[in-house]
């Protein structure tokens, strides 16, 4: 199972497993981290599970749809060039030990 | 032998227990009745919801599916059309997007309120509940208002089924083909003298330069119009329930409508409206030791899996300052509903009022009539006493 960080804006972090095809924001709210809403429900429809991508993991990544990229102009934090939908994240093999920070405040 | 009947009305009025039988003993079921499978915890459901590949949606997402729909709404889509079809609401129906209803919903809410003023009893349901999602969603739409009552009552009809005969009966068809027709005449309208409103918008769209079909339009808003009344409709009336059968809970939002918000979503996850929905597999699955074939389909029972104690402590208890994220109240993934950001407003803001004008009721009914439906699970009358 891919393993995921998150980094909340205070520091705190946490590390967890999640079953392949998972998204980031699920894996979030499941494990009962602050800091990542999901108001929508995964549909990509609301900016409230907005993450940064720590550097080193950003190209391995698809590249946002359009509608993300619409939603990304909505999120309460700064966008940054690192920033990305956490329900548009799936955990897969290939981004095993990702790690995420977390922004100040989601909505 | 165990069953699951999601046309009994005992499972209309209680499917709780059921539920735990099938999350605990049965967690791939195959239901005779519906001639489906049914998965029924958290887990389960969540990896269907992310796997819309392996869980179609192109052969329709209701348990039992309207006639000629499968293929034509945003439901009964798979990406990457949905997606596309999806973008063109998506942005009018977000957060931020809405600010602008906050004033007519309030507005809308008081009206009603103010009508019930003086009353001892009165039906939550069909005096408030129905009343406020009919005008906002005309409002919303810019619907011709003398058509209300009429565009309520189908609605509330064509989502449900016989308990006797367990498949859409022929009221249901009817009612289901009055607002395709409707939806029609609609469509044409605003196709010659288009607004500024939504489904003006929807109407006028393109996808990739390619004007969307006039069936896929028709149908979009059937589903449009249906979710926006029966389903707005219905996820009031379940809190309205809940606040009525949890005395220390309606106090606490009383003293503080800061909490309706969590009591909202704790209400989402304990007794949602939308409690089952379907999908079909594009190929074999093999899952807690059953093999299931490419062409079956699938019931998701989110409202199972939204008790499921393997995600949520204590599941049968409501409890407002559990804050459950990731319910599966809306749905999950790519098909949750398109109405989260409209629902949650409209209903706070109904909330805030309701309570404000009557903090304190009981109800007055031992047994509920329930809406006849193997899909959705609200109340059709909610007597409430008030003072």
């Amino acid at each position: 199972m891919p393993t995921v960080t998150y980094i909340e804006h205070d520091g705190t972090e946490h590390r967890v497993e999640l079953p392949a095809g998972w998204t980031l924001m699920q894996g979030a709210t499941l494990n009962g981290i602050n800091g990542i809403e999901g108001e929508c429900g995964g549909s990509c429809g609301c900016a409230t599970c907005h993450v940064y991508v720590d550097e080193a993991y950003l190209d391995k990544l698809p590249a946002p749809s359009e509608t993300e990229e619409e939603m990304l102009e909505c999120t309460a934090s700064p966008r940054r060039a690192n920033s990305r939908l956490s329900c548009q994240i799936k955990a897969m093999p290939e981004i095993d030990g990702i790690v995420v920070h977390l922004p100040e405040t989601q909505s | 032998m165990f069953r699951f009947d999601p046309y009994s009305p005992a499972n209309d009025a209680d499917p709780f227990p059921a539920y735990k039988t099938l999350r605990d003993e049965h967690p791939a079921f195959w239901c005779e009745e519906a001639g489906m499978w049914v998965y029924s915890r958290y887990a389960d459901i969540v990896t269907a919801l992310n796997d819309w590949q392996t869980y179609s949606s192109a052969k329709g997402n209701l348990v039992d599916e309207l006639p000629n729909r499968a293929g034509n709404t945003l439901g009964t889509t798979d990406p990457p059309r949905h997606d596309r079809l999806r973008a063109l609401i998506q942005k009018a129906v977000t957060k931020r997007a809405l600010d602008y209803l906050e004033d007519p919903i309030r507005a809308v809410c008081r009206k009603h309120l103010d009508a019930l003023k003086g009353r001892k009893t009165f039906d939550f349901v069909n005096d408030f509940s129905s009343k406020v999602t009919v005008d906002l969603l005309f409002h919303l739409f810019a619907m011709p208002t003398d058509k209300q009552e009429i565009v309520r009552d189908k609605a509330v009809l064509m989502v449900q089924t016989d308990p006797v005969t367990r498949k859409k009966g022929p009221e249901h068809l009817a009612a289901y083909e009055w607002m395709a027709n409707f939806a029609a005449e609609l469509v044409a309208e605003r196709k010659k003298n288009p607004g500024d409103d939504l489904l003006s918008n929807f109407i006028t769209s393109e996808i990739d330069g390619e004007k969307l079909a006039d069936k896929e339009v028709q149908l979009t808003v059937t589903t449009l119009i249906m979710a926006g009344i029966e389903s707005l409709s219905g996820f009031m009336s379940v809190m309205g329930l809940n606040l009525a059968d949890h005395p220390e809970a309606r106090r606490a939002l009383v003293a503080d409508p800061s909490l309706i918000p969590d009591a909202m979503e704790e209400s989402l996850r304990y007794n949602t409206s939308a409690q089952r929905f379907r999908r079909c597999l594009t190929r074999d699955v093999e899952i807690h030791g059953k093999v299931m074939k490419a062409g079956d389909f699938v019931m998701l029972a989110y409202g199972a899996g939204n008790r499921d104690e393997r995600q949520f402590p204590n599941p049968d208890v409501y409890d407002i300052t559990r804050k459950p994220r990731g319910h599966l109240g809306f749905g999950g993934g790519v098909h949750a509903c398109l109405g989260t950001a409209i629902a949650r407003m409209a209903c706070k803001i109904a909330f805030e009022e309701f309570l404000q004008a009557f903090p304190d009721f009981t109800r007055t009914q031992q047994d509920l009539p329930w809406v006849p439906s193997s899909n959705f699970r609200s109340p059709l009358k909610l007597e409430l006493a008030v003072g």
